[in-house]
């Protein structure tokens, strides 16, 4: 049987090579197809990377409780309902009701001005924050510490500075310099890492650019606000739950959410994000783009196997008088056979390899020109070719079977 | 044993042409011994060529028995039977069809696709066939350069490189100037010498007396013995 494949590939790729431009024009549908799936299969999967590492930046076991800035109205209706938005007190409430949490961030936005010696244009945004933000967020500092306990319950005027605004401030931008914030001087004791982060998952998802922050303890805010915003004094911007495990963070969602209900008196001024819930919902969505890919594929291979069997139909009624000599020397249905799938074969194969180094070159393009990001992986090569592959071998059957059926005789009178 | 290399008894085939049927061959018995050759001659329309179709196990007969020394050939299936013309039997056709895309060298080396031989043997016997034919000059030739009794020469040598049991020749000469067509009768004469067993086809009477023996065939019916 090999040696009969053999046999039967030599003779295919001969004859296409006699019809080089034949042949060209009827792989180009499987050349397009697998182009199409490749690029589509790199487009898809160098989206699904991104998703998941902006996902994975938010921490999978953490849950994300946001105050909501209300309208005057919804203020009003707040008011009455004796809610007073996020507050100190649900940290302690969440701490105390909620199973299974290890750990709370506060964050609390302050809206203040950062006094720069040089005079340029720069408004980094101050956030206080308790000391375990850091590790919860896991932000790296590359020089100095990061804010303490002791600074916190010392009141401490220090800060620690996000890359960009350390490096915008140059030789003031040091550890160990001071940063006037309003009235007050921040003596700067960490410098964060500097680390990329894209615009779009900042703006999409909500991510905090670190890189732009001034991060001063909690409560050292107080000093900054005006004092007819002292009233506010316990409320916070955010809340960051670290769970013990990430298959009890639905669970623990569920728990605060009912929790902080009860203690807001049923306002809407928080919301909950989970992290782990935005991935598996983009895991949902992921599947569905799959499966549109997969049709579309499936359709353009299709379009691309019924050009391979229009092109072998007429090589067949074309090479009639060859195939009725191949029989008269001995050749078998089945060598018949062979030799016409071997053909269908090396087309569509040859298509798919075409398909493929184009449909690299147009990830490559779509990455470049439109931004998006692509990742050509294994599967995004290997599964396509298969699929031409398959294509022309089922393509090619039915051109193949009405070859090695036609009679002999009938076939060598042909002219 | 000594079994004759052909023996076709009671061969009767007819064809179904519309709603009539048109009998082609009605109780052909045919005998060749090894070594012999022999010329079927007849006008067209009687049943020659439907006759070396089915010595050459290309077509089955409706009723009779055909056995190639000794073996019964009708029982084989069809790639048996495909086997039997790939190692057994060698066509000479009147248009010669040799395939236009391969050279001489290729052309007579294609019987060899369709059995099993070692590279170097089948290299050495199309080489050996392309020299008994004279054609070595034009082995690397592709069939449209050469002359008709070139390609003639060239189907020969693809019939004998299997060494085959019988040769059969349909009208071998009958694309060919009479001058050509005598070097080709030559050339079968020089072939049976040499021991081929040969039958051949023929409406040509002057052809089919190079033959040792002539079959005349009329109406489906052998008219002398």
């Amino acid at each position: 049987m090999i040696a009969e494949i053999v046999e039967a590939i030599k003779i295919a790729s001969r004859s296409l090579m006699q019809h080089k431009l034949r042949s060209g024009l009827s792989v180009l549908g499987v050349v397009c197809g697998v182009m199409a799936v490749l690029a589509m299969i790199a487009v898809g999967e160098g989206t699904k990377e991104k998703t998941l590492k902006q996902i994975g930046e938010l921490g999978i076991r953490n849950i994300f409780v946001k105050a909501v800035s209300l309208s005057d109205e919804q203020v009003q209706i707040a008011r009455e309902l004796l809610s007073e938005g996020l507050r100190f007190y649900d940290r302690e409430r969440i701490l105390s009701v909620v199973p299974d949490v290890e750990d709370i961030a506060c964050l609390k936005e302050v809206r203040a001005a950062v006094i720069s010696a040089v005079n340029i244009e720069f408004s980094p945004q101050i956030i206080a924050c308790s000391a375990n933000y850091a590790s919860i967020q896991r932000l790296h500092i590359s020089e100095g510490r990061f804010l303490n306990n002791q600074d916190i319950e010392g009141n401490q005027l220090v800060c620690a500075i996000g890359g960009d605004v350390a490096h915008k401030l140059g030789i003031n931008g040091q550890i160990g310099k001071f940063l006037r914030i309003e009235n007050e001087l921040f003596k700067i004791v960490g410098i964060l890492d500097r680390f990329y982060r894209d615009q779009e998952a900042i703006t999409t998802m909500a991510i905090r650019n670190v890189n732009e922050m001034v991060l001063i303890p909690l409560g050292a805010e107080n000093l900054l606000t005006k004092r007819e915003e002292v009233q506010n004094i316990q409320s916070l911007t955010e809340l960051i739950v670290l769970i013990k495990s990430a298959e009890k963070v639905f669970r623990a969602g569920e728990v605060i959410k009912r929790t902080l209900d009860l203690s807001h008196n049923g306002v809407k001024d928080y919301q909950i994000i989970i992290p782990l819930e935005l991935l598996r919902q983009a895991q949902r969505t992921q599947r569905i783009f799959n499966l549109v890919l997969g049709a579309i594929a499936t359709i353009s291979l299709l379009v691309g196997g019924i050009g391979i069997m229009n092109i072998m139909l007429a090589s067949v009624s074309e090479r009639t008088k060859e195939i009725g000599i191949r029989r008269a020397l001995g050749a078998t249905r089945m060598d018949i056979i062979l030799q016409f799938l071997a053909e269908a074969f090396m087309m569509t194969l040859m298509g798919g390899c075409i398909g493929i180094i184009t449909g690299i070159a147009n990830a490559f393009i779509i990455s470049k020109v439109a931004g998006w990001k692509t990742s050509v992986t294994f599967p995004a090569i290997f599964l396509p070719l298969v699929m031409s592959v398959c294509v022309g071998l089922f393509f090619g059957l039915y051109p193949a079977v009405k070859a090695a059926k036609m009679d002999p005789i009938k076939a060598l009178r042909t002219e | 044993m000594n079994f004759p290399v052909i023996e076709a008894l009671h061969i009767e085939k007819s064809y179904l042409m519309g709603y009539s049927i048109l009998p082609v061959l009605n109780g052909v018995e045919i005998r060749v011994e090894r070594g012999e050759f022999v010329a079927i001659m007849g006008p067209s329309g009687s049943g020659k060529s439907t006759l070396l179709h089915i010595l050459g196990c290309l077509d089955r007969p409706d009723t009779g028995s055909y056995h190639i020394e000794g073996h019964n050939v009708l029982s084989a299936t069809d790639s048996e039977l495909s086997k039997i013309r790939a190692t057994q039997i060698g066509f000479v056709f009147q248009s010669f069809n040799l395939l236009s895309a391969l050279n001489v060298f290729e052309n007579v080396r294609l019987p060899f696709s369709y059995s099993r031989i070692e590279k170097g043997e089948a290299r050495d016997r199309v080489e050996n066939a392309i020299a008994k034919v004279g054609l070595t000059h034009r082995i690397k030739h592709r069939p449209a350069e050469l002359s008709g009794g070139e390609l003639q020469r060239a189907a020969i040598a693809r019939a004998l490189v299997i060494e085959p049991k019988i040769i059969l020749a349909d009208e071998p000469t009958g694309n060919l100037d009479s001058k050509t067509g005598i070097e080709i009768m030559n050339l079968f004469q020089k072939l049976h010498h040499e021991g081929a067993t040969i039958i051949m086809i023929s409406h040509n009477h002057q052809i089919a007396n190079h033959a040792q023996r002539v079959i005349e065939l009329m109406d489906g019916r052998i008219i002398n013995k």
